[in-house]
């Protein structure tokens, strides 16, 4: 909780009129800021102008903030709702989910294929979601599956959540499964 | 795949450490807010009283309008269109200038 402290204190800096001490909130939000806009864009300059988007809004609503809530969740629905207007303005990134382009056909680039690629693949595979399920899925797990502060962001019951999360990992499996073939496929041909 | 290994998947995403940079580029765009003065936001109180003041003069008007007929009789042989819009001009002009009078701080 001494992060919260700090944020809060800062906050009233910055409301009673030193600007210099939202630099404190920058530094300590700044990575997971800039990680969460990371798992909705899958592009670091993308991450970071979103993630500056944000830090300007919270500047602009400190006066708002009331305590209703701790100041993390606060941040972070400011933050999901600034992420979710950038994709509904600019859409989503052209990102390929091709399962050819992400695995290879060619023999011999399957065998070479990196657990890595595979993992990036279904992280990209997760922007292709809905954006109810995305949300969900991308919230409880930056969150490290606290369900209870996941749906305190969503502003949604934990049962909604929870039923917005297993649908969602199930269209990411059945996706998974369509590159699954392929990769057997391409296994087989290269032996 | 099976639920585990997505779990493990998703929850071992990575975290992106922050260009070099970033933290003064923030602040600076951060104090260009603080300069710049905060929009003014639209004014609702004051529009809805206008309309209202507005709608309140409409009713009026229809309402009393036929006592009114007969100030216009001596005139009704000498130009009687131009008087009638002449007058509907002056009600129009004192029906959008009462609501501004009472509206002001």
């Amino acid at each position: 909780m001494k992060n919260e402290e700090e944020d809060v204190a800062d906050a009233a800096r910055v409301i009673a009129g030193d600007v210099a001490a939202f630099e404190g909130i920058v530094r300590r939000w700044q990575r997971r800021l800039i990680s969460l806009a990371w798992r909705f864009s899958r592009d670091r300059s993308t991450a970071e102008d979103m993630a500056q988007e944000v830090f300007v809004k919270v500047f602009r609503s400190l006066a708002r903030f009331r305590g209703d809530s701790a100041f993390s969740t606060w941040l972070i629905a400011i933050a999901l709702n600034t992420y979710r207007s950038r994709i509904s303005s600019e859409g989503q990134p052209l990102l390929s989910l091709d399962p050819a382009r992400a695995f290879g056909t060619e023999p011999g680039v399957l065998q070479g294929l990196q657990q890595r690629e595979r993992e990036e693949a279904l992280r990209r595979a997760v922007l292709a979601l809905p954006q109810r399920y995305r949300e969900a899925v991308v919230m409880y797990y930056f969150e490290e599956r606290d369900l209870a502060e996941t749906a305190r962001i969503l502003g949604v019951p934990e049962g909604t959540v929870k039923a917005r999360l297993h649908r969602g990992r199930e269209l990411l499996r059945s996706r998974c499964a369509q590159f699954e073939p392929v990769a057997a496929e391409a296994v087989k041909e290269d032996r | 795949m099976s639920p585990d290994e997505l779990d493990e998947i998703l929850l071992s995403d990575d975290f992106l450490e922050p260009s070099s940079g970033f933290a003064a580029g923030v602040m600076e765009a951060v104090r260009r807010e603080a300069i710049e003065p905060s929009s003014l936001p639209f004014p609702w109180m004051w529009f809805t009283a206008g309309v209202l003041a507005c709608l309140v003069m409409a009713a009026s008007a229809s309402v009393l309008a036929p006592q009114f007929y007969g100030l216009f009789a001596p005139f009704a042989h000498s130009g009687t269109e131009l008087v009638y819009g002449a007058a509907a001009v002056g009600a129009s002009l004192a029906i959008t200038a009462l609501p501004r009078v009472l509206t002001r701080d």
